[in-house]
């Protein structure tokens, strides 16, 4: 919308210019969306720390545990593997059939990455993990950690901040 | 980094001026003073080379026998250090014989590098060895993307020598002479009438050959080898441009011959003096360089590079406060001052994206509308296509800064929205944006407002990636709309929410991060490029 007659003719010429190089090159195309995977039947996701109930102060590492199924990075169809996601203070249901979501309660460690090191307001939080397919969605059925609760004490200000393993605190 | 992961590998890359420098006749000299020339050599490298580099903030990647590889983050810098060194050494030859002269050649180019703890790699390396190797004996050679960068911050004279097909560079390379005084352009307008004759002799010339040159004769070696004789230090290097010197210079059959600018060192003494950077062939500046591999267009909001390349608006230069006080990562709030600078009116569409992947500059082609926003790609993906739409266009593209992406979509205003304070339809791309909006998908590219610079989807739509590596506040920021890198960056900024985001994330200062290395669905990318 608004842009002009010619642009939109100027377009028109790349796009049939495009078109043959473009299909030559659809079999390497991403492929359109795979059906959605299910997990190991023996999987399981847990957060190692903090456990339930934990009281803490400061910043912290999230250690992310999975049984019998391998962590890779997004975007990887190594069979029975997936990459980690952190949901911190999410309330809303998760959509099982859409790419989770990316924001600050919605943590992914498409890199493959196994912990996380979080910053959060003092008060009462939760922490929770799924499980992402290649394309980010959950598996299906969903393969999804129970919640944590824990108690941040005062004293670090600031907010919830996702920063990569190693990266430094 | 991330070797870890076959199906993304990318091991650091960075964007760097590169400067190679070699010294001209070097096999010579040494054949006709071993120790002396090392000795002299040394002494060059020590009291000019070292101190000139630290002074210029640069960095000695490594010395290969005659010669040294020097890493910049400035293109300014390394051109200023390449004149100074050149300078430096000149003044040195004075008073030494001919023969002992030490020269330089010195090629700086900008691209995008691949580094190593002792090395640097990559095309971008590559196009200033090839420009070092035809650069005149004193003289400073300098690629189209350095050019751009420095022309109005450097006061020199720069001369055009055209589009140049480097050895084993898939593009042709904008060339330009740097002649520290700008005057001796001009001033070498101004030579005696032989030469006018003499130049215009040599224009037919140029045109017949840049004729056989274009038709692919070029490499026909016998025919054309006097004009071939680039290499020589008296001569203009390029091809096109060394043809006009052909008939005032019968002498040129003594220049051994062949077409491989890489290997040929001078085999004569360098007749040009040290000041060879200003002096001499300045007459090929009146002829016109082969015309450009594309040409500007102008359209109703701004301009495209070639026919085909993304519409830009033009972002005049100015200040505002960078941030908000809705959320920590956007605090401190701050003054930060933008130069002018061009941007994408919208994100880079499938189309456009497409045409990266159909010339091979990106990885692979995308599915989906041609007028939806190219979407799933990694930071390092559109550094890609930045890369690929310089080196095609030879202006430099690449990502916004976060501080200039702010500026742009904000356009003048200090409100929550760049449209004003509440929410309102028909303005964002998201999902409680109000109408015209698709819970599946992002809406076609410029399908919402516009904003004061005539910017469309600076909110909502896919988010965009942007040059800046992800720091959690803007704490220690700078303030001249600069990007904040990082060695080693391993999550970079995304700007403006996207269609599944709330309107909160549409907020021209909201900001949010990903890993550099991953795609995601909603993430795409907006092209930036300096005036």
């Amino acid at each position: 919308m608004g842009r002009s007659a010619g642009n939109v003719l100027a377009a028109l010429a790349v796009l049939s210019f495009l078109s043959a190089a473009v299909q030559a090159q659809t079999a390497q195309a991403p492929k359109p969306p795979s059906p959605q995977r299910a997990p190991a039947p023996d999987a399981r996701l847990y957060i190692i720390y903090p456990w339930d109930g934990a009281q803490i102060r400061g910043e912290f590492w999230v250690r992310f545990g999975l049984r019998n199924m391998g962590v890779t990075q997004a975007g990887s169809s190594a069979p029975n593997a997936g990459h980690h996601h952190l949901l911190v203070d999410v309330t809303d249901e998760i959509d099982p059939e859409e790419p989770i979501p990316t924001d600050n309660r919605h943590l992914h460690f498409g890199a493959g990455q196994t912990e996380a090191r979080l910053e959060l307001p003092p008060g009462k939080h939760t922490l929770q993990l799924l499980l992402g397919d290649p394309e980010h969605r959950p598996f299906k059925p969903m393969l999804i950690s129970k919640k944590v609760t824990i108690t941040v004490l005062p004293a670090a200000p600031a907010r919830t901040s996702k920063k990569a393993t190693g990266q430094g605190g | 980094m991330r070797e870890e992961f076959p199906t993304h590998p990318h091991p650091h890359r960075r964007l760097a001026a590169i400067l190679a420098a070699d010294i001209a006749g070097y096999s010579q000299l040494m054949g006709r003073d071993e120790e002396g020339t090392l000795r002299r050599l040394k002494h060059v490298r020590r009291e000019i080379v070292d101190p000139t580099l630290e002074e210029h903030y640069g960095r000695l990647v490594k010395n290969t026998g005659d010669g040294f590889l020097a890493m910049f983050d400035s293109p300014l810098e390394a051109v200023r250090c390449a004149i100074v060194i050149q300078q430096s050494v000149a003044a040195r030859n004075t008073g030494l014989p001919r023969d002992y002269w030490l020269q330089y050649r010195i090629g700086v180019n900008l691209g995008d590098v691949i580094v190593e703890p002792d090395d640097v790699f990559g095309d971008g390396v590559n196009i200033a060895a090839r420009l070092e190797a035809l650069a005149t004996p004193g003289g400073v050679y300098i690629s189209g993307g350095v050019y751009e960068q420095i022309k109005n911050k450097l006061v020199c004279g720069y001369q055009p020598l055209g589009d140049e097909k480097l050895k084993n560079i898939t593009d042709p390379v904008r060339i330009y002479r740097v002649l520290p005084d700008p005057a001796s352009l001009t001033g070498a307008v101004k030579r005696p009438q032989s030469h006018w004759i003499s130049a215009g002799l040599a224009a037919g010339l140029a045109l017949i050959v840049a004729g056989l040159y274009s038709n692919g004769y070029w490499s026909a070696g016998g025919s054309t080898k006097p004009v071939s004789a680039e290499r020589s230090p008296e001569r203009a290097p390029v091809p096109l441009a060394s043809a006009t010197n052909q008939p005032a210079q019968p002498q040129q059959g003594e220049i051994a011959g062949g077409n491989n600018t890489n290997a040929a060192k001078p085999l004569t003494p360098p007749a040009d003096p040290a000041q060879g950077v200003a002096a001499s062939n300045s007459q090929v500046a009146v002829l016109a360089p082969s015309p450009p591999a594309v040409r500007t267009i102008q359209t109703a909001s701004g301009f495209r590079d070639c026919e085909t390349c993304p519409e830009m608006i033009r972002i005049p230069g100015g200040s505002f406060r960078m941030g908000s006080d809705e959320d920590p990562s956007e605090q401190p709030i701050r003054t930060v001052s933008i130069v002018p600078f061009a941007i994408g009116q919208s994100p880079i569409s499938v189309a456009e994206w497409n045409r990266c992947a159909a010339a091979k500059g990106c990885q692979f082609p995308l599915d989906g509308s041609d007028t939806a926003p190219a979407r799933n790609l990694s930071w390092l993906d559109a550094r890609q296509y930045a890369d690929w739409l310089s080196q095609v266009t030879g202006k430099p593209y690449r990502l916004p800064s976060e501080a200039e992406w702010e500026y742009a979509a904000r356009a003048g205003s200090s409100t929550r929205f760049w449209w004003g304070r509440e929410v309102e339809p028909g303005k964002a791309n998201c999902r409680d944006c109000g109408a015209n909006q698709d819970p599946k998908g992002p809406m076609p590219v410029g399908s919402f407002a516009r904003n004061a610079f005539g910017g469309a989807d600076f909110g909502g739509g896919v988010a965009q990636w942007v040059a800046d590596c992800w720091l959690a506040n803007y704490r220690d920021a700078p303030s001249d709309g600069s990007p904040r890198t990082a060695e080693n960056c391993r999550e970079n900024v995304l700007r403006g929410g996207s269609w599944r985001s709330s309107a909160a994330s549409v907020r021209p200062a909201s900001r949010t991060h990903y890993d550099t290395g991953v795609r995601y669905p909603a993430h795409g990318f907006r092209i930036a490029r300096s005036l």
